[in-house]
């Protein structure tokens, strides 16, 4: 069944008709079109799809889309703000953080709200908050500066 | 020679496609959709070796938002594959593993096909699966492919039965020496299944419009997913365009001809665009794509003082259920088993065979890690034996100019000792550890492949200009540098030029992102045709300086006289008056001089053409208790010649280390008795995260090599996979006396080698 309901992603408003089993990474890639959330497992393994839910790093492929409704949604889409790149995403190409880029989306979103809660971490505190997202070309090295570069400025 | 840096400023040069990855602008297959598209579910098969009786399709297709169902019926009778075209898109009458497919369906969303494929009535023989690689060769096994004999290229690969390949390495008369030498020393390992995993699982879009097909898909080789489309459906490459979009990692599983014929012809059938995309189940069980479990076993002849005297090794590969690109891997696992190593004699015999398991194809550096790790705890045992310190046989015998390979191959300067020297300093071997950690140290060897490849480069009206080239961004980022190498050849700015790829109707054919190649290649290809436009540029400036060519130079954006830099015309000013282009395959490099004579199953890989050569020393820390390992620390020394994008060049060695604990740690595919994979999953499939990843220091320790790519250099994407895990075995057995000869290397196993050795 269809609901009419709306969410909010990146600040802006979206009338939407969703499922109510639909997954929130479902209804934003599809229904919304953002399609820079990206879907590894669909099993909350790699961090692909991963999106801030009120600032909090949320698996989008494992929470119902209807459980968003009335909250605020952040993907890596609502990272920069117009032309300007965040510090993060210069970083993380500067450093080497970027190899094929499918991860990229969801480590920046896990990135952010690590920094939002600690804003100076150690790197083991970096390594173990990136540590639900799976990367398979930079062995990490690359992200894991790239965070403690952003971080130490 | 000094070790060659390359000049340009690496600091401030960001990947072109680095803008989109990072703020999600930039679109992979998946991300692409199109107005009336259909969504494609294969269905697979139910036994992973049976007879198909009977397939009805009418309830599917009398299923309301069903567009097409087709199958083995739907499509021309011609079987694909590589060295051997073993395969058909859809089971006829044998399926052979339990990712073959019965049929596809198009549908107009995801829960109707998958509806739709439930609907699919199946009826079966079931036949004896054969999941044991090594007791496929029996004699008495059943046949998987019962038709073997007639495959073209049988003789040449030595087949027989249920062995696909079979390749000898042969060099004087290893039995003899064998019987000569102070003492023999063998050694006997096995290798469960490794998967790539690219975090992107697999899509395909396919669009007609009138004959013609459009292909959009997640490949790492587009060329050959053209060439296998045209021979599926029998229709002309010219009739079949197939564009990459962003590729979110490959690592060898997405090389290969595999979906786009399946997904061409249900388009057609359903007169729509059809989307396929993986789930992650079927990214591990239903793609023919994996790393091989291998039986390897070792024996060497050595000399009190260390000298290698002969080798024997016996080498069982799993081919699993075809062909696909694998049919080298007998011989290039073979070589692996001599390794970097001076050798007297040697006699090294390898097979390929067929089983009912998910077919092996090339994963990073196909056959190596696994040999390289054996090979490498081989190594260790002999040190052992003969009481001298791994690193002195190491350094004792490993090649370097002037010396022999196992096919008699004499080497140009390789930097195989220097990796190892630096390997060793940089991570202070001979240091007193806590008794719980040691280090253990590989080396290893990977060739670089000299292929044909062909390129464009043209100036736009503004001075600004576009690579036009074959190759295949994979995420290395060695196409994203090929901006960097044409400016420097013309002086201009890299951000001014922009990159045409991943289009087969745009570019010359290229072998893609397979085989640490394309710098090697492709980057040949695309200085030669930057090359022809710096000789447009001359001539042109020449004439409208009034000035001598041999006087003029190209900086800063602008043709100008050396010395007069106020007399210059500006590459734009050219541009805009003319037409600048060029084309260019730049010159082949040739394979070196073999003696092979003796050997069998000869694939070109008897000859290294440019090895890389490299060492990684690492520091574990071992739970007596658990068996868990802790990887505190690895040094990865590489002879990759001249290192021209190093950002790019260091990210390989990062990721490829990474990957390879994982090969040593935790990533194994578990097959039950019939071959189906028991751990088709990232929970039950562990990848190495990021708080398990360890501090990795890199050395560059090439030089230039005569016979390099571009520049001196030679390849880097594979290699970092290699010796990690044999590196990591030869430091477990250091903490806990005893070798695991097991790969992976789980606690259960670790645990379980502690145990025996204690009793």
């Amino acid at each position: 069944m269809k609901n009419e309901t709306s969410l909010t992603v990146n600040g802006m408003t979206y009338p939407v008709a969703i499922d109510s089993h639909a997954t929130l990474l479902r209804a934003v890639r599809d229904d919304i079109g953002l399609t820079g959330t990206k879907e590894g497992c669909d099993d909350s393994e790699c961090g692909a799809c991963m999106m801030l839910i009120d600032g909090k790093p949320v698996n989008s492929c494992s929470y119902l889309a209807m459980q968003a409704v009335g909250r605020s949604l952040t993907t890596v889409e609502g990272l920069s703000s117009g032309e300007e790149l965040s510090p993060l995403q210069q970083a993380f190409l500067t450093a080497g953080g970027v190899q094929c880029g499918f991860c990229t989306p969801g480590m920046l979103i896990s990135a952010t709200a690590l920094l939002a809660a600690t804003p100076h971490p150690t790197e083991e505190e970096v390594r173990i908050g990136l540590s639900g997202n799976l990367c398979r070309c930079t062995g990490y090295d690359g992200i894991v500066k790239a965070v403690l570069q952003v971080s130490s400025k | 020679m000094s070790i060659l840096q390359h000049e340009v400023a690496q600091a401030d040069y960001v990947r072109s496609d680095g803008h989109g990855k990072v703020t999600g602008s930039g679109q992979y297959t998946a991300d692409l959709s199109f107005t009336g598209q259909a969504v494609a579910k294969f269905r697979y098969a139910d036994h992973s070796h049976a007879r198909v009786l009977r397939v009805d399709v009418s309830k599917a297709r009398a299923l309301p938002g069903v567009y097409a169902v087709i199958t083995h019926d739907d499509v021309p009778e011609v079987k694909y594959g590589g060295m051997v075209q073993d395969r058909y898109l859809f089971a006829k009458d044998i399926v052979r593993f339990e990712g073959e497919i019965i049929a596809a369906v198009a549908a107009m969303n995801d829960e109707i096909a998958k509806l739709a494929v439930s609907l699919i009535e199946v009826d079966y023989e079931p036949l004896p699966a054969i999941s044991d690689f090594v007791a496929s060769m029996d004699p008495s096994s059943a046949l998987i492919h019962e038709d073997w004999e007639t495959d073209s290229r049988a003789d040449e690969l030595g087949s027989n039965r249920n062995t696909l390949g079979y390749s000898t390495i042969v060099k004087g008369d290893a039995d003899a020496a064998m019987a000569k030498a102070d003492h023999i020393v063998t050694g006997r390992y096995t290798t469960d299944p490794v998967q790539g995993v690219p975090i992107e699982p697999r899509a395909v879009i396919a669009q007609w419009q009138g004959n013609k097909v459009t292909i959009w898909s997640s490949t790492q080789v587009p060329y050959a997913a053209r060439a296998g489309v045209a021979t599926t459906l029998q229709i002309p490459q010219s009739d079949v365009r197939i564009v990459v979009p962003l590729l979110g990692g490959g690592f060898g599983a997405k090389c290969d001809f595999h979906f786009e014929g399946h997904i061409a012809a249900l388009a057609r059938a359903a007169k729509r665009p059809v989307k396929l995309v993986f789930t992650r189940h079927e990214e591990f069980f239903a793609i023919g794509h994996r790393r091989e479990g291998m039986l390897i076993e070792l024996e060497t002849g050595v000399m009190n003082d260390g000298t290698l005297v002969a080798r024997r090794a016996r080498l069982v590969l799993d081919k699993g259920a075809y062909c696909g690109e694998g049919g080298f891997f007998a011989q290039m696992a073979a070589m692996h088993a001599c390794g970097p190593y001076v050798i007297d004699t040697v006699n090294v015999h390898s097979f390929l065979n067929y089983s009912n398991n998910q077919p092996s194809s090339s994963i990073r550096a196909p056959t190596a890690p696994q040999v390289c790790w054996a090979l490498e705890q081989h190594m260790d045992a002999i040190a052992k034996t003969i009481g001298m310190d791994p690193v002195a046989l190491r350094m004792k015998t490993l090649i370097e100019e002037g010396a022999e390979g196992p096919t008699r191959q004499v080497f140009d300067y390789i930097g195989m000792k220097d990796s190892l020297t630096k390997a060793v300093e940089m991570i202070g071997y001979g240091q007193t550890l806590p008794d719980d950690e040691a280090i253990g140290i590989a080396c290893g060897w990977w060739p670089c492949f000299a292929v044909e490849s062909g390129a464009y480069f043209k100036l736009n009206h503004d001075g600004t200009g576009t690579i036009v080239t074959g190759a295949q961004e994979n995420g290395t980022g060695s196409v994203m540098a090929m901006p960097k190498f044409v400016a420097e050849e013309l002086g201009m700015d890299p951000k001014d030029i922009s990159i045409l790829y991943q289009d087969t109707d745009a570019a010359p054919w290229d072998m893609g992102s397979s085989g640490s190649q394309t710098t090697f290649n492709s980057v040949r290809a695309v200085l030669a045709a930057a090359a022809e436009v710096r000789e447009q540029l001359l001539d042109a400036a020449a004439e409208a300086l009034e000035a001598a060519r041999e006087d003029l130079e190209l900086v800063g954006g602008a043709v100008s006289v050396k010395g007069t830099p106020s007399k210059a015309v500006t590459i734009a000013e050219l541009a805009a008056a003319g037409t600048f282009h060029g084309k260019g395959s730049g010159p082949l490099p040739e394979s070196p001089a073999v003696q092979a004579e003796g050997c069998v199953g000869r694939l070109g890989m008897e000859s290294f053409l440019a090895p890389q050569v490299f060492t990684h020393a690492v520091r574990v820390k071992v739970d007596r208790d658990t068996g868990v390992v802790r990887i505190v620390q690895v040094a990865a020394a590489h002879d990759s010649g001249a290192v021209l994008n190093p950002i790019g060049a260091n990210g390989q060695v990062y990721g490829g280390v990474v990957m390879g604990i994982g090969q040593a740690l935790s990533e194994g595919t578990i097959l039950d008795k019939d071959g189906k994979q028991r751990n088709p999953g990232l929970l039950d499939y562990k990848l190495v995260t990021c708080s398990d990843a360890p501090p990795i220091d890199i050395a560059w320790v090439g030089r230039f090599t005569p016979d390099a790519g571009p520049r001196g250099s030679k390849g880097i994407g594979e290699p970092p996979s290699v010796p990690t895990a044999g590196a990591i075995a030869n430091a477990i057995a250091n903490v806990i006396g005893s070798p695991v000869c097991s790969l992976p290397m789980t606690p259960e196993r670790v645990w379980e080698t502690i145990q025996g050795a204690a009793l």
